[in-house]
């Protein structure tokens, strides 16, 4: 029974690292821009919805107005910022790290470094046989899987997502058969900052918020797209789960204080076995 | 400071050299005063270099240490970044393992600071051929950029969770000077920032010598195209394995004088946080250029005592001014500056 309790648990980490994950394959998979302020968005996010939440309009207003305000700030920063660097990793990492320092700072500035917390919609635990499990996690685990599916279908079935997996896997050939690039780069950064908007929110709804707390995420985020296959949905997903379950599994069996290592362990194995990742495409890429 | 940056080795190809044809009349002159430029740079330095020494103030002193620290980290990386181009998330990590290494075999085992510099320089050393092999045996730099990142985060955690040795995330106190070198006593304030300066200028003579050699051409070829680099006959994967041990090895040492200038260590000093500023330094300094690290330095962490004033903001400001350097300057404030001096020497500026 410890097992599957500790099993269940890591699902529902693992699927807020999996949405995390989903943002940075969109971003950064698919349209090439390693956006690292993608953390301070869940960041935001989860401040957003605490704010929400604080002014009495509940969970589910607090979820839509995060995701939303963050589609915003998404575009707004694809405009000013990395559009311009869109033909060079390097360029637009540096201007992500920039942007880490003024949105980091700035927040710390206006909501103080306190941490906070908001009242989740659900509370307590409930029993499932032998097994006692938070309403709010089990809540957390479903919304989690609805956004994957949600965005699963959306680039599988849509027009504009079947534009944005073109974009993918080849710039040049998607404008020349007609996609406008420039509004699909957009469309896809709203969508990978609505993610992380998500993310935030579950996030603040199990943990405290507070300025500083997107690094984790943002580096277990980048780990996964390259674990799952750069550019792949399910892979992302898939190595999510993966990830929540092997920290849960090794902090509940070997030691809780090198939780963050057990996903870095992983990582390193799978990358010498697997150098394209588990859902990657197969090609030669040695010199 | 304006050039130490004078570096035929790592312009880029593409740069408008041969697209205008002969020299324009007059620009003899250009050249030979272009030439002097370098050692302009150089004298700029040891000028800077010298300047804390003159005023009695503790604190410019102290912040000269810091900066020739961070300067002597940033140029280190940037053999590894700049010169072979490979995404190396690691540098922190190395440069902790020496300051936690030199400090051991100081205090535990009663070792010389000058042997201990060596021998925690060797382990890095080891340690970075057995990282660096298997991830850069690929092409494309994902694979290093998160391997060693995850390999440094690693490193943090087994700093913070070995407490016996490391003394856990509380950090451990270090209470050793650095014994004179060849005379020159090195346990006062002043002493300490000779040795950082030495530190710095140990890593840009290394840099140098790399540049102006058969290795560091090979490095820059490596770089620009790793499958033309190969069919040259260039070691592809030899080369990258060796630039990111020399530069994982200068990082450690920089370690070692780390220890003893804070009287502190602690696991923070392996966090991926200080690998990204050096990254931002590099870029905004200009990187593949001698002058880069330096200048990206002075900038990243002068502008912020500048700003003490502003407390909370001056992050914000130095934000600000990153994300306005790339757009607008992407080859950074020593790439421009090269750029500018290659024109003006065929007398077009």
């Amino acid at each position: 029974m410890d097992l599957i309790q500790t099993l269940l648990d890591g699902l529902m980490v693992g699927g807020l690292y999996a949405t995390v994950a989903i943002g940075i394959t969109l971003v950064f998979g698919i349209m090439g821009i390693l956006n690292f302020a993608h953390g301070q968005m869940l960041m935001l996010g989860a401040y957003t919805a605490f704010f929400v939440v604080s002014a009495g309009f509940g969970f589910w207003p607090a979820l839509v107005i995060a995701m939303v305000a963050m589609a915003a700030l998404g575009l707004l920063l694809e405009r000013i910022v990395f559009r311009h660097t869109l033909t060079d990793h390097m360029q637009g990492l540096t201007a992500s790290l920039g942007l880490i320092m003024v949105i980091e700072n700035l927040a710390a500035a206006a909501f103080t470094p306190d941490h906070r917390t908001f009242e989740p919609p659900l509370a307590g635990s409930f029993q499932l046989g032998p097994l006692t499990l938070s309403s709010q996690r089990m809540l957390v685990l479903a919304l989690v899987v609805v956004l994957v599916v949600a965005c699963y279908l959306f680039l599988q079935k849509t027009r504009i997502g079947k534009a944005i997996r073109a974009m993918g896997q080849n710039r040049t050939g998607a404008a020349l058969v007609g996609i406008q690039t420039s509004q699909v780069t957009a469309v896809v950064f709203m969508l990978g900052s609505a993610m992380a908007g998500a993310a935030g929110v579950l996030y603040g709804s199990l943990f405290a918020i507070t300025p500083y707390m997107a690094a984790a995420p943002l580096m277990k985020g980048f780990i996964l797209t390259v674990l799952g296959g750069l550019g792949s949905v399910p892979g992302a997903v898939l190595a999510g789960f993966l990830l929540g379950v092997a920290e849960s599994l090794g902090s509940r069996y070997l030691s809780a204080s090198f939780r963050d290592g057990y996903g870095f362990i992983l990582m390193i194995v799978c990358l010498l076995y697997f150098p394209r990742g588990l859902f990657g495409q197969r090609g030669k890429i040695r010199v | 400071m304006s050039a130490l940056l004078d570096a035929p080795a790592v312009n880029p190809p593409n740069l408008d050299a041969p697209a205008t044809g002969a020299p324009r009349a007059g620009s003899a002159w250009r050249q030979r005063a272009a030439a002097i430029v370098p050692w302009a740079g150089w004298i700029c330095l040891a000028v800077l270099l010298v300047v804390p020494m003159l005023g009695g103030s503790r604190y410019i002193v102290y912040l000269g240490t810091l900066i020739a620290l961070q300067a002597a980290l940033a140029t280190s990386l940037n053999i590894v970044m700049g010169y072979a181009g490979q995404f190396a998330m690691s540098h922190a990590a190395f440069y902790g393992f020496g300051a936690y290494a030199s400090a051991l075999l100081i205090s535990s085992l009663g070792l010389n600071f000058w042997v201990a510099v060596p021998l925690a320089m060797l382990g890095a050393g080891a340690l970075a051929a057995v990282v660096g092999y298997p991830a850069l045996r690929y092409t494309g730099g994902v694979h290093l950029a998160l391997i060693t990142f995850a390999f440094g985060e690693l490193a943090r955690l087994v700093a913070a969770n070995w407490h016996s040795l490391t003394g856990g995330p509380m950090g451990m106190r270090v209470m050793y000077s650095p014994s004179p070198f060849f005379g020159l006593e090195l346990s006062s304030a002043k002493g300490l920032y000779w040795l950082a300066a030495g530190m710095l200028l140990v890593c840009l003579l290394v840099t140098l010598a790399i540049q102006r050699s058969r290795f560091g051409r090979g490095l820059v070829a490596v770089r620009e195209d790793e499958t033309l680099a190969s069919f040259l006959g260039i070691n592809v994967v030899g080369y990258k394995v060796a630039a990111y041990v020399i530069s994982s090895m200068l990082a450690a040492m920089v370690g070692c004088a780390y220890a003893p200038i804070m009287n502190f260590i602690s696991p923070e000093l392996l966090s991926a946080h200080e690998t990204i500023s050096l990254i931002g330094v590099l870029i905004l300094g200009g990187i593949g250029t001698i002058v880069g690290p330096i200048l990206g330095t002075i900038v990243f962490f002068g502008i912020p005592e500048m700003l003490r004033v502003a407390r909370l903001y001056r992050l914000v400001v130095l934000g600000v001014i990153i994300v306005v350097v790339v757009l607008f300057m992407p080859k950074g404030l020593g790439g421009v500056l090269r750029d500018r001096l290659a024109r003006w020497k065929r007398g077009l500026a």
